[in-house]
């Protein structure tokens, strides 16, 4: 054998052993390696949910179970519409509708019977006792209801067969605040505002979930539709009219969403708002966060959405901090004081009070005084100047427009002054709040929903509706309500849904963050005593009142506790807008 | 092509070989990957469904301590537990994650207690599988599972999904409720990846069967080429090309093939030369003992004569001694004749002396010398000649010779019969054929005839004083015209010799103008096969090949 043989032979075992060795492997060690990401970069489309399964109705069942299997396939009424029916009588059946507002009641009802019974009737009159929860409007508008519900009254037919038919039941679905909760989920629907379409405002509904659709479809269906009706014609879209979605398709980066319908793919005009509004919706809602959205019309591409910090759709005008110090107004940096503002606002002066910012932009301040309310520049030669006369007016709110809103009381009319205009103030039509007497009244950073404080408890929640012969505060609906006795002390925007509201009680003081859209409320613990209160996003200043000193104070990020901001000399804090 | 090359079985064979194991070990591969697959799928999710009805039996059946928790925290609000679990199972919480599985709880004896996740609807449960768990409840056996694997559409959707459905009862003691659970894992993934294993397997096995046959023909074009090139060289050898030698390449066993055959062709072309010295020796030897026999014999034969032309003086018995002698001297003088001339053939120096004749003169010389004897044998000659001349390019005196051979030769075996002699001719050559009809040839002396001193029956005295190399000088003759002398005869039924020449010396011949055959004898041969073809003979006569 030659030397090149043997050479040969040698490398050969060599090879055969290696090759051997990384076979009994089954999974080899290597790395480190790059990697694909496993697309987790967004939001899913769909959300988990949990249906009630509808159950005929069984002979062995008793007058409850009938009842409560009747409730259950009410539940379970917008997923098989077919089991509902089999609890009703023929009568029953052609009388019965489910169309009309959800009624939602408390879990735990209550099956009474008016009178007695031996248990031979082969009619029966049943009646449902239970604690009002909500109810979901035909917009989808969840409205918060209290009280007792007394209109479950039932008409139960003994069959041959044993068990129960309805015979006669309320109109409409009656859900249990769990049957809610199961199947309906809260979304937020971004519109744009009417009056100038360059903001999105933010509409709140409960949906229900669909399990053969995706949730995001869901969304977007319900955003081709009107909002709800606290901002009907207060609010536009950029859809088209009949537009409808062909489909929603997503894959590890994007989310392709084909519409259909008049819109034109070669003009891009409503483009950034369509995007916009798609984006927030679904955003908001936690569907396809952080994902690429391409929006097709029949199948060509019509924009495409890509995440942007810098939203400009959102903008709430400023995001700067004030605080007044004895009539002058103060920054506020993240230390601490940062200095007077410029120009008369930033000196001492007595007798001005409630001081209301613009948006940074426009830089105006406004401030009560005894005989109306003040208004100037943040600028070196910025003068106060009353603008608005009158000595029961409300205190002043900027509109985003620029212009200064105020109601005067005294008059019972909704002043509006635009200091681009030239004019005086005009007047603004708010007929549901004729004869009302108006606290407060502070315009969200949307330029849409208005809150407005009446009489010492009431705090109600409009919109500014554009109209052709202008704008008008409207679509009225109340938002909470204290105890007698009980004194709203001060209330605020933190954001376009949320509304702060200060309450003195008896037991003291009370906040709160109340969704302006489904009245959530959640309370938010106080330190000390607050006298008034600004609040921008996650910030929330609050103006402490000690006999020796007026302080600030700031929500910590947890929302639990307080941290003093300026500790001396610092009151009535304020951000732009709001 | 099949049977001739050796590669191309090599390779088929290989073909179909490595086709049936890679099936067999393809499918088996496939059944083991697809059950381990399967199994670990379905052992993991009747896991997932066991851990989730644990879970729903402990949320429906709390103990006594959480029951009054329970109560105390459902007057504040608290959410129904077959909800909360739900919420758990499905993952529909405030936090929850999807799940890969849809579960269904169905409870159809109470009011709502039945809950589904995802787009499991109750008419999604394969009925027998809700039979049997309806069979466990009547039979109060709660702690079996029941696994299902099945093609589900489930609504909203287009197609038929494939779906491991495992059902469990949950039993609640404390209310005496069953819960009948459903858990729906979906198989698709599976599904997929079995079938990308499936693919990945025939694309292998494909690419492995193309593979061996490629090896296959490798290899065997490594060993065939080898073999090739030794038949090639074998045929050469055998063609007379004896120094034709293989190259020899390794040390493996075909190079030890190429080492003998070489071996064996140097041998064998010594042999050969060995046995041509040999012959050469021996013919020079028959040559020189012949022209050394010429000297005696022409003085013997000189007394012979006088003593033959006084043989009328002797007594009777000097004077037929004298006879004999004067004729067995005739005969040894031509003996040493035909050795002679034989020998000149031996030794290479036969030349030709050519001219164009006219063959039919040259048949009639050769029929005119040899009509005294064939007077004595009582035999007539029958001519069959063409009108036109028949001229061609022959040394006539050797042409004649072989003529009056054919004819002493026909005459001695013709037994009396007529000697019938033809001439035949084309563009390219003359043909002459000399019939007799007497005992004829046995099968296989057609062409032992031409062998020296050959005769066909050794007892049988020659009664014309042949020599015996009289048809091997002739046939010597006829080659070197570059024609043929062929033989054909059977036993009883003659003979026939036929001499081709072609009309121009030096022209290859590619047929013979008249058939080997008599033509009387081809018609009966024709004539009984058409009549009586079973009971020809099993094997054809002597009479061999014909070239026309």
């Amino acid at each position: 054998m030659t030397t090149i043989r043997r050479l040969g032979f040698a490398v050969a075992i060599v090879l055969a052993v290696v090759a051997a060795g990384t076979g009994c492997t089954v999974i080899p060690v290597t790395g480190p390696y790059m990697v694909g990401d496993d697309g987790t970069g967004g939001d899913p489309l769909n959300k988990p949910f949990q249906r009630m399964i509808a159950i005929p109705p069984q002979p062995n069942w008793g007058p409850e179970d009938t009842i409560k299997g009747l409730q259950a396939a009410m539940a379970a009424y917008a997923d098989d519409p077919s089991i509902l029916p089999q609890y009703l009588t023929p009568e029953a059946r052609s009388k019965w509708s489910a169309a009309g507002p959800v009624k939602v009641i408390e879990d735990a009802f209550e099956i009474a019977y008016p009178t007695p019974r031996d248990g031979t009737e082969t009619v029966l009159q049943v009646t449902l006792k239970a604690q009002w929860v909500a109810s979901i409007g035909t917009d989808d508008a969840y409205a918060p209801t209290a009280g007792a519900w007394d209109g479950g009254t039932f008409e139960l037919v003994k069959t041959q067969q044993g068990g129960y038919l309805v015979n006669k039941l309320p109109a409409g679905l009656l859900l249990t605040n769990s049957d809610v909760v199961r199947a309906y989920r809260p979304a937020n629907l971004y519109y744009l505002n009417a009056d100038m379409p360059d903001r999105l405002v933010v509409d709140r509904v409960r949906l229900r979930m669909k399990p053969t659709e995706s949730f995001a479809r869901t969304i977007l269906e319900r955003l081709l539709e009107e909002p709800t009706t606290a901002l009907r014609d207060a609010v536009t879209t950029s859809f088209p009219e009949d537009t409808t979605i062909e489909s929603i398709r997503w894959n590890e980066e994007r989310v392709l969403v084909n519409l259909s319908g008049p819109l034109d793919p070669l003009d891009l005009s409503a483009e950034a708002a369509l995007r916009a509004q798609i984006r927030h919706s679904f955003a908001d809602n936690d569907v396809a966060k952080g994902r690429i959205i391409e929006i097709q019309v029949d199948g060509e591409t019509y924009a495409v959405d890509r995440p942007d910090p810098a939203d400009p759709w959102l903008d709430d005008g400023g995001d700067t901090a004030y605080f007044v110090d004895n009539g002058a107004v103060h920054f506020m940096g993240k230390e601490g004081p940062a200095g007077a503002v410029p120009g008369a606002a930033g000196e001492q002066r007595a007798g001005y009070t409630d001081f209301a910012l613009s948006k940074e932009e426009t830089a105006l301040i406004a401030a009560k005084t005894s005989t109306g309310i003040s208004m100037a520049k943040l600028a070196q030669d910025g003068r106060w100047q009353e603008v608005i006369q009158g000595t029961e007016l409300t205190p002043p709110t900027f509109h985003r427009d620029g212009s200064l809103w105020t109601y005067d009381n005294e008059n019972g009319v909704l002043l509006r002054y635009d200091p681009t205009s030239g004019r005086g103030p005009e007047r603004v039509a708010a007929p549901k709040l004729a004869g009302l007497d108006v606290a407060r009244l502070r315009i969200a950073r949307d330029g849409v929903r208005v809150s407005v404080t009446t009489g010492e408890n009431t705090v109600q929640i409009g919109a500014l509706i554009s109209t052709p012969e202008g704008l008008v505060l409207g679509n009225f609906r109340s938002l909470t309500t204290t105890e007698m006795g009980d004194e709203i002390v001060d209330v605020t925007w933190s954001d376009d849904e949320h509304l702060l509201v200060l309450v003195e009680s008896k037991a003291g003081q009370i906040l709160s963050e109340i969704n302006v859209g489904d009245g959530a409320t959640v309370g938010v613990p106080l330190k000390d005593r607050l006298a008034s209160l600004a609040a921008l996003d996650d910030r929330v200043l609050g103006e402490v009142k000690t006999d020796k000193e007026t302080k600030i104070v700031e929500l910590n990020q947890d929302r639990q506790t307080w941290v003093p901001k300026v500790e001396s000399n610092a009151g009535s804090p304020l951000f732009p807008l709001g | 092509m099949w049977r001739r090359s050796l590669q191309l079985q090599v390779v088929t064979s290989t073909l179909v070989i490595s086709v049936i194991v890679v099936v067999v070990l393809g499918t088996f591969l496939f059944g083991q990957i697809n059950k381990s697959v399967v199994d670990s799928s379905q052992q993991s999710s009747v896991s997932d469904a066991f851990a989730d009805r644990l879970q729903i039996a402990d949320a429906l059946a709390p103990d006594t301590d959480e029951q009054t928790k329970t109560t105390d925290t459902a007057k504040s609000g608290a959410a129904n537990p077959l909800d909360e679990v739900m919420d758990a199972v499905t993952g529909s919480g405030e936090d929850g994650s999807k799940k890969r599985y849809d579960v269904l709880i169905l409870n159809p004896a109470t009011p709502g207690q039945s809950r589904a996740s995802g787009s499991v609807v109750r008419s999604s449960v394969p009925p027998n599988l809700r039979a049997h768990l309806q069979r466990y409840i009547r039979n109060h056996e709660y702690g079996k599972p029941v696994g299902n694997v099945q093609q589900i559409k489930f609504p909203g959707e287009n197609q038929p999904r494939l779906t491991f459905v495992v059902g469990g009862v949950v039993h609640v003691p404390t209310s005496g409720q069953n819960y009948e659970v459903y858990h729906f894992f979906p198989f698709n993934e599976e599904e997929e990846l079995l079938t990308n294993v499936r693919l990945a397997i025939v694309v292998v096995g494909l690419g492995l069967v193309l593979l061996l046959a490629a090896i296959a023909y490798l290899v065997a074009r490594q060993v065939v080429s080898p073999v090739r090139l030794a038949r090639q060289a074998a045929e050469r050898l055998a063609a007379g090309k004896l120094d034709e030698r293989l190259k020899v390449r390794g040390e493996d066993d075909l190079a030890r093939l190429a080492n003998s055959f070489n071996e064996m062709a140097a041998n064998l072309a010594l042999k050969i030369h060995q046995l041509e010295e040999l012959s050469q020796v021996q013919r020079q030897f028959v040559s020189d003992v012949s022209h050394e026999l010429r000297t005696p014999l022409t003085t013997v034969r000189m007394a012979a004569d006088l003593l033959y032309d006084a043989r009328e003086d002797f007594d009777p018995m000097a004077s037929r001694s004298a006879e004999l002698m004067q004729a067995q001297l005739e005969r040894f003088e031509a003996m040493l004749a035909d050795l002679l001339e034989i020998s000149r053939y031996d030794a290479g120096a036969a030349t030709l002396d050519l001219d164009p004749v006219d063959v039919r003169d040259v048949v009639l010389r050769a029929i005119g010398d040899s009509e005294a004897l064939a007077e004595r044998h009582a035999t007539r000659f029958e001519l069959r000649l063409p009108n036109e001349p028949c001229m061609a390019e022959i040394d006539d005196r050797r042409v004649e010779r072989i003529l009056r051979n054919l004819l002493f030769n026909a005459i001695e075996h013709g037994e009396g019969r007529d000697v019938v002699v033809t001439v035949g001719a084309d563009r390219d050559a003359v043909a002459i054929a000399v019939r007799d009809h007497g005992i004829g040839l046995r099968n296989g002396e057609d062409t032992l005839v031409f062998d020296r001193f050959w005769r066909a029956d050794p007892s049988r005295a020659r009664t014309i004083g042949g020599t015996g190399l009289g048809l091997a000088i002739s046939r010597e003759d006829a080659t070197l015209h570059g024609g043929w002398l062929q033989a054909w005869g059977q036993p009883g039924e003659g003979s026939q010799f036929r001499l081709t020449l072609p009309r121009t010396a030096g022209a290859d011949l590619k047929g013979s103008p008249l058939s080997l055959v008599p033509p009387e004898i081809e018609m009966r041969r024709t004539w009984r096969g058409a009549m009586t073809p079973v009971l020809l003979p099993a094997s054809a006569d002597g009479g061999g090949h014909d070239d026309d």
